[in-house]
């Protein structure tokens, strides 16, 4: 790799104006692990301890703060709540798109150019312009305050996942498909048994990136989950701090709730969710 | 060469049998986008010429919710007002967090110190749910009990604190902040991943020919980012023009101090969910600032492309 050559000769003696900006951005990001590790921190504080010592180390560990608001407050149906919607969402959303995107990249049919034109209008016109209709609909069929009415909603915003599908599937190698046919096996069987466990790598990416978008979002709960036994956790966390005085020393265990989950994955998996933000965008 | 391999096999060999498999496959996802992404918004454009408040009959409108939404003399000042945030949002983008992403990539391109930490730290709080970016915002910025004017007081007085978002000369600004802090990584990453196909023989062929630092950035790197490029500002133009967490999250509702912060998406929330905390509820009217947004997408989204297209033109790999 000539490429990795080059970097590497500039790397041994980087200029000044690199080490300046690398300096900058090194003191920049001392800002996030301070605010969350801030925040992860201070969820372990007692009462007292937080109003005089905000940011700093606990002086004694306590779990007062989380019983507080996983018990008594109700975080734990948020919790649950939050990972059920997201489960539930990507289950649905990875098995619809991905079939779409197989039928639209794999048979040949008249309107076909017309169908994968049609499938990326809403990367064009976000799901939030008809989200009004939506709500009549949603409301109608008694699916508003119902995570699985809005996991629909999740799965219905496929444009994206259907494209980077599409992209995927356009490149599968034929003979694969092909020697299953000979032997005889259905369309379904082979795009469940040889297509689906091939396609794993470009599923971890679309369900990374829409884990993290479902489980942080916040205007589609804020507006189809309005009772409190359907919030998610966002909406949870947003209820505390809209008040945080009242709340403040449970606001701490509750946006740690919310955080670990995120932050463990993103520690794991963040090339791939990279991965599934920048899969199909940059090639248009 | 692989793909046109698999093209002419698709072609060939594909279609002979079970041709009708495909319907099974589409269905689904069909029925499912069709009913609820597509539908829906051409539902809004419909009830956008009624008056209708969800219940009861549908009175046929005319043009009146448009009307009253651009000529009115309380509701244009309030619907004006968001727009002009808006747009003001996306000059932002523009001039400020696009020039940043592709810089930020462009460093982590060309592997400053510490690269691969920086860029892991500034992409990080993409995965952050915005209700917790909210609340990051209360602990720094908080008139009473932020870090911000902790500092502030410390080293100048309590005289010298600031209001922050309290403070209608400071509250775009620091949701401008709020937003570069969030969301720079996704638009950086995109700008990075273009760069990473950029082929090393013409970087090479640049280094050999003596490019300096800045000539190699402006004459070879830049010129390749069309694609990222156009997916980027078509991304930030949407984004910016139904922008909607970060301003309700900071500041309510209402757009904060003086409305400062209000965007056409929270006028538009107001007006379509708010019903019990500001009054009126109205589907034809709230459907009518839908479609007025749905237009300005597609104005912007349509210049845009015009735009680009000049320059995406010469160069057109993908």
């Amino acid at each position: 790799m000539n490429a990795k050559r080059i970097k590497r000769r500039k790397l041994k003696r980087p200029g000044p104006g690199k080490i300046i900006v690398s300096v900058i951005l090194v003191i920049y990001s001392f800002l996030a692990i301070f605010l969350i590790g801030n925040t992860i921190l201070s969820s372990f504080k007692t009462k007292s301890d937080l109003i005089n010592n905000t940011i700093g180390w606990p002086r004694e560990f306590t779990l007062e703060n989380f019983r507080i608001v996983l018990v008594d407050d109700g975080f734990l149906r948020c919790l649950f709540n939050s990972v059920f919607l997201v489960g539930i969402s990507l289950l649905l959303l990875i098995a619809v798109s991905s079939m779409t995107a197989y039928g639209l990249a794999q048979y040949r049919f008249k309107g076909r150019a017309a169908l994968q034109t049609y499938f990326l209008v809403g990367l064009m016109f976000p799901i939030q312009l008809g989200i009004l209709p939506l709500y009549i609909m949603l409301s109608r069929a008694h699916l508003t305050n119902n995570l699985f009415g809005l996991a629909l909603i999740y799965t219905a915003n496929m444009s994206f996942p259907v494209f980077v599908f599409t992209k995927f599937f356009n490149e599968l190698p034929i003979e694969v498909i092909e020697s299953a046919r000979v032997d005889g096996a259905g369309e379904f069987q082979i795009f469940g048994r040889i297509i689906a466990p091939i396609s794993k790598p470009v599923i971890a990416t679309v369900a990374l990136l829409n884990f993290v978008t479902i489980w942080n979002d916040f205007y589609m709960p804020l507006v189809f989950l309005t009772k409190s036994s359907v919030k998610t956790l966002t909406l949870g966390v947003y209820t505390y701090t809209a008040n945080f005085l009242a709340n403040w020393n449970k606001v701490f265990a509750a946006a740690t709730v919310a955080l670990i989950p995120v932050i463990i994955v993103y520690l794991l998996f963040s090339d791939q969710i990279v991965a599934g933000l920048t899969g199909g965008a940059v090639k248009g | 060469m692989r793909q046109s391999f698999a093209y002419f096999c698709l072609e060939r060999r594909m279609p002979v049998r079970k041709k009708k498999a495909y319907i099974g496959f589409i269905a689904p996802g069909f029925i499912i986008y069709t009913i609820l992404m597509i539908v829906p918004i051409a539902c809004a454009v419909y009830f956008s010429f009624f008056e209708w408040s969800g219940i009861g009959p549908m009175k046929f409108a005319g043009l009146d919710n448009f009307k009253k939404l651009f000529f009115d003399a309380r509701m244009s000042k309030i619907f004006f007002n968001a727009l002009k945030n808006n747009i003001k949002y996306l000059v932002c983008v523009l001039l400020i967090i696009t020039p940043l992403q592709i810089f930020f990539a462009y460093m982590i391109y060309i592997k400053i110190p510490c690269h691969k930490y920086i860029r892991m730290m500034l992409f990080l709080p993409y995965v952050i749910s915005t209700s917790i970016v909210g609340f990051f915002a209360i602990i720094m910025l908080d008139p009473n009990i932020g870090v911000g004017n902790s500092i502030i007081g410390a080293l100048f007085g309590n005289k010298a604190k600031l209001a922050w978002l309290g403070d209608p000369a400071m509250v775009f600004k620091i949701f401008v902040m709020v937003v570069i802090w969030q969301c720079i990584g996704s638009g950086m990453m995109i700008f990075y991943a273009d760069m990473q196909e950029i082929p090393s023989e013409i970087i090479e062929a640049s280094i050999i020919d003596g490019a300096g630092g800045w000539t190699r950035f402006s004459k070879v790197v830049f010129p390749s980012l069309s694609a990222s490029f156009s997916t980027n500002i078509t991304l930030s133009v949407i984004y910016a023009l139904t922008m909607f967490d970060i301003p309700y999250i900071l500041v309510g509702p209402q757009g904060g101090v003086n409305n400062k912060i209000d965007f056409v998406n929270m006028v538009f929330y107001r007006y379509a969910f708010g019903g019990t905390y500001f009054g009126e509820t109205s589907i034809g009217f709230g459907s009518s600032i839908s479609v007025t947004m749905f237009i300005i997408i597609l104005t912007f989204s349509f210049v845009t492309r015009k735009l680009l297209k000049g320059r995406a033109g010469r160069e057109d790999r993908g």
